[in-house]
């Protein structure tokens, strides 16, 4: 019954704020230790409040979590550290009455090993599941397809001893893909996608999809069987659910990265990876060419499609789609310490990669805000939280929400030591200094400010629907650009330097108007014939608005 | 456009009660309808979807015949006494009765149409019962009824009894569709009775709010005394709760000081004093626990009150309009309710001077306010409020403070006369923060 709480429209995904929720780490509503449905529920005033449009849910599928909750066990259930698929109906019944969506993660290229699917695969290769999995007596197939986890995987192969062949896997050797050749696992996949269709939920993220299929002397990734399974997807849910969106994740350069938007009808959304770790980099480097460079390369996609953009996920920040040179970069500057690294990222929370500076975090939330794309914020960035680097894998940037400075930073009113994780108590990331009582009650906080942020872009539409041209002007540490859509036009200029820079613009199309900052509504002068200056502040920005003079 | 689109597009946005005058329709089509009544005069109840050139739409209720209202609506609160579930194309009608009301036994003799407001229209029967029938639709069910049908089943006796019921459920959507109450004969309108009396005799006003806020409190008690039903049930607020409040209402008042008009001499007493407001706000949100929410009235004033046989009715349970219907289900602090009250004789003092050309004596309004909250803790159930008094003061402080600058915002857009009144009660809040 989502459809009677909306407006119908279905491209609401181009004007959204999307909030990405760890559910195990976002509020424990009864009380073991670990964040739940129920503590969901109870946080959603909050959300509403910040300006999310959409939240989307890490996996909550049982699992043996030796991934994450990425290693699905059972497609139709609920972790039970997170509660009941009632619990999980409750919940999205209560965002839907405040006006927020939701959306899961999906993983459709592989199971855990643990997955009846798989258990009946490997002991019975002669039964209805024998050829769900890709098996082989050789470990020497699909050899053009690179190894993802370099730190822990050294093959895409692993014997089964029970079945005595080889099972293929893109991602952890308990992470068997599935077999998308045999048209019963693509039925079954789409079951799944109509089971919690039907529960209301608004869309998936579809985890890893470039690897639906295999085939021998080709890298393995974005095939074209893959896609025309994800055209089929899409045509299934065009069909019989209105407005709801399929997000994919597809680390890959923007040309590959397109394919999935197909003629705009194979996915609604996809992840725009390589712009992220320019965004750092031009903070970095003090020069905004990373970027300019990045968009420029960036293929225009159909109008009924949109980038998925971030700063941060609960992932490594990804360096896959940088060149050596580049990633070489990064590491020296952004993962001084060792354990910093993880595959080929940097596990490392937002506020941590910029040393805690306040303007360098406002500076790339308006970058961020400003491109063409619907913005994803990381629960925790929002208020600042930080991250811990000496816990393994991940987990050390999906630590507990910090609620307030009480006990559990207001996570949980169970044991200290029963908490799933222990929030961050350092001096400057803790609880104490960080939690969302304190910046809720302080107008200069950076929730504060996140939160106004948040409801101007809102309120104009520009930002989500409108085109994109670059403003290069005579200083390269200067990133300015125009959105433009109907009669609105927006120039966004940001310094990502960090000392004061002057900049000339030509903005002679514009000749005659007003440019009138967005935020106190200040009109600047008129734009005249000559270049127009402009100088901003150490890391500062300006929008405007361009309008006719009065 | 079809003929019959187009005919129903004329035939629905010529209704008085139809809210969205100013948009555009594109589309208009039954979604669904419910024969009431099969044989000649043939009623029945539709469902009719406008569409929007923007793409949104609504559903509004369509009596057929309309200019039958009173055939219809004895047929409406027939279905109403028998209990008839009706099924349409898309769902079912159910239409109920409450048990043990009296007023639904009777033969319906007199019907008299008393017009509609806010997207809903009336009809009394022989002065003793009213029928409303909601015609914009929004999904879920009505506070209205909701709340009339908890608190008649509970024993409370200052509104007008609910007698029953019709909704809808089904492919459209689910939702209250009428209701069907006591009609409070000859009452006096709380508001207009404020400001005859405050013209002629302002002390004798005063005695009834004492019994006024006794009444509140007492239906605040009995809104919190059900831990059974979980919409009802008092909640102990979140942690964040407060800070919500406090950042929501700290934007809201920079907003409107952003954009006071200078040379406007009726906002001088506060002009350029925006930083002390929020100064005020963040000392004032330092209440600790806030005491238990639970549902209150939620767009509480004098004008939803009224005086009839030597008591208070309480009417219009379906809260704030321009709000969303979950928004409005939400539980709340009761002190919310209690500000809307006090700011309501703020506006009666001065309406009484702007209207009737009478200036009620000066210390009338802090009388007022304190008559009324002496009777309204002489019945609260204390675990609703915070834990001690100050407290109590200071988290009402901030409720009067919220509602003030909305009314700020509201009379500088559209009553500047009245400007004053917002104005006073902020500079009240201020001051009262210099002199404590």
């Amino acid at each position: 019954m989502s459809e009677q709480w909306f407006e119908r429209d279905p491209l609401w995904f181009k004007r959204a704020v999307f909030y990405e929720v760890h559910i195990r780490g976002f509020f424990d509503g009864n009380d073991d230790g670990s964040g739940d449905f129920r503590g969901l529920v109870e946080k959603l005033d909050y959300l509403q409040w910040l300006g999310v449009d959409c939240i989307w849910l890490l996996p909550m599928y049982p699992s043996p979590l030796r991934d994450g909750g990425y290693d699905i066990a059972d497609f139709f259930g609920i972790h039970p550290d997170y509660g009941t698929v009632d619990d999980f109906k409750e919940f999205v019944e209560q965002a839907h009455q405040r006006g927020i969506r939701v959306i899961a993660d999906l993983v459709m290229n592989h199971t855990s090993s643990d997955h009846p699917w798989f258990q009946e695969s490997r002991t019975d290769p002669t039964g209805p599941r024998g050829d769900w999995y890709v098996w082989s007596d050789t470990d020497q197939r699909y050899t053009d397809a690179r190894v993802i986890f370099v730190d822990t995987e050294a093959s895409n192969w692993t014997l089964d001893p029970v079945r005595g062949q080889y099972y293929f896997h893109r991602f952890f050797s308990h992470q068997p893909d599935l077999n998308y050749e045999n048209p019963e696992v693509q039925e079954a996949m789409l079951g799944v996608l109509r089971f919690w269709l039907d529960l209301g939920i608004d869309g998936f993220r579809l985890d890893a999809v470039p690897y639906l299929f295999e085939e021998e002397g080709t890298n393995c990734e974005n095939l074209p069987p893959t896609h025309a399974y994800l055209k089929l997807v899409r045509a299934e849910v065009d069909a019989r659910y209105p407005d709801r969106v399929l997000l994919a994740e597809a680390n890959q350069w923007p040309a590959d990265v397109v394919q999935y938007f197909g003629d705009g009808d194979e996915c609604h959304m996809a992840f725009h990876f390589p712009v992220m770790p320019r965004m750092f980099m031009a903070a970095r480097r003090e020069d905004a060419i990373p970027i300019y460079e990045i968009l420029a390369q960036t293929p225009d996609i159909p109008a009924n499609c949109q980038w998925g953009l971030f700063l941060r996920n609960h992932d490594e920040l990804t360096l896959e789609m940088v060149t050596d040179e580049e990633r070489d970069y990064m590491y020296a500057e952004y993962a001084k310490d060792p354990r910093m690294k993880l595959n080929l990222g940097i596990r490392r929370r937002l506020a941590p990669l910029l040393d805690g500076g306040r303007d360098e975090v406002e500076l790339l939330h308006a970058i961020l805000f400003s491109l063409p794309g619907s913005p994803v914020l990381y629960y925790g960035d929002e208020i600042g939280m930080g991250d811990n680097v000496y816990l393994g894998d991940r987990d050390g940037v999906r630590t507990p929400m910090q609620w307030t400075g009480d006990r559990n930073a207001g996570f949980s009113r169970a044991d200290w030591a029963q908490l799933y994780l222990q929030p961050l108590m350092d001096p400057v990331y803790g609880y104490q200094a960080v939690n969302v009582e304190a910046q809720l009650r302080s107008p200069a906080s950076f929730l504060r400010w996140l939160h106004r942020f948040i409801a101007l872009r809102k309120e104009h539409p520009v930002f989500g629907l409108g085109t994109y041209e670059p403003s290069r002007g005579d200083n390269p540490k200067i990133f300015a650009h125009i959105r433009r859509w109907e009669e609105d036009i927006v120039l966004c200029v940001h310094n990502v330097a960090r000392s004061a820079q002057a900049v000339q613009l030509d903005l002679s199309q514009f000749e005659g108007m007003v440019p009138e900052e967005m935020f106190g509504r200040t009109s600047f002068p008129a734009i005249g014939e000559l270049p127009y200056l402009l100088t901003l502040a150490p890391r500062g920005f300006f929008w405007f608005r361009l309008r006719q003079p009065t | 456009m079809s003929d019959d689109s187009h005919r129903l597009i004329e035939h629905v946005t010529q209704q008085r009660w139809y809210g969205a005058k100013s948009r555009d329709v594109s589309h208009a089509e039954i979604v669904d309808s419910i024969a009431l009544r099969t044989t000649e005069p043939a009623y029945s109840v539709a469902l009719v979807e406008m569409r929007y050139d923007t793409g949104a739409h609504d559903i509004y209720q369509v009596l057929h015949p309309e200019n039958e209202t009173a055939g219809i609506a004895r047929e409406l609160v027939s279905a109403i006494r028998s209990g008839l579930t009706l099924q349409g194309e898309e769902g079912i009608a159910e239409f109920r009765p409450l048990a043990g009301f009296a007023g639904l036994g009777r033969e319906l003799k007199d019907v008299r149409d008393v017009g509609a407001e806010q997207s809903n229209s009336s009809v009394v029967f022989d002065e003793e019962l009213i029928l409303k029938v909601f015609r914009r639709l929004e999904p879920g069910i009505n506070p209205e009824l909701e709340m009339l049908r908890f608190l008649t089943e509970h024993d409370f006796a200052n509104i007008a009894a609910l007698g029953g019921w019709y909704s809808y459920a089904g492919g459209p959507l689910a939702a209250t569709l009428g209701i069907l109450q006591e009609y409070v004969r000859g009452g006096l309108d709380g508001w207009e009775l404020a400001l005859d009396e405050l013209a002629d005799d302002p002390y004798r006003f005063l005695d009834r709010l004492h019994r006024l806020g006794g009444v509140t409190g007492e239906m605040h008690r009995i809104l919190a005394s059900d831990t059974t039903d979980p919409a009802f049930c008092p909640e102990t607020p979140s942690v964040e709760a407060l800070g919500l409040l406090t950042a929501t209402v700290d934007e809201e008042i920079a907003r409107v000081f952003l954009s006071l008009p200078e040379a406007d001499e009726s906002v001088a007493p506060i002009a350029g004093r925006g930083e002390e407001v929020r100064d005020q706000l963040r000392m004032l949100t330092h209440t600790g626990a806030a005491g238990q929410f639970i549902r209150i009235h939620g767009d509480y004033h004098l004008g939803q009150t009224m005086w009839s046989a030597n008591d208070w009715v309480i009417l219009d349970f379906e809260g704030e309009p321009a709000r969303p219907l979950a928004e409005r289900r939400r539980k709340r602090s009761v002190l919310r309710d209690v500000a809307g009250m006090l700011r309501s004789f703020s506006y009666a003092a001065s309406a009484c001077s702007i209207l009737r050309g009478v200036d009620p004596p000066e210390a009338w309004e802090d009388e007022a306010r304190s008559r009324f909250l002496d009777g309204y803790f002489d019945t609260v159930d204390p675990s609703l409020l915070p834990a001690d008094q100050p407290a109590i003061d200071r988290l009402l402080a901030v409720f009067e403070l919220e509602k003030a600058v909305y009314e700020l915002r509201y009379e500088l857009d559209n009553r500047p006369a009245w400007v004053g009144i917002p104005v006073r009660g902020i500079q009240r809040l201020i001051e009262e923060a210099t002199a404590a």
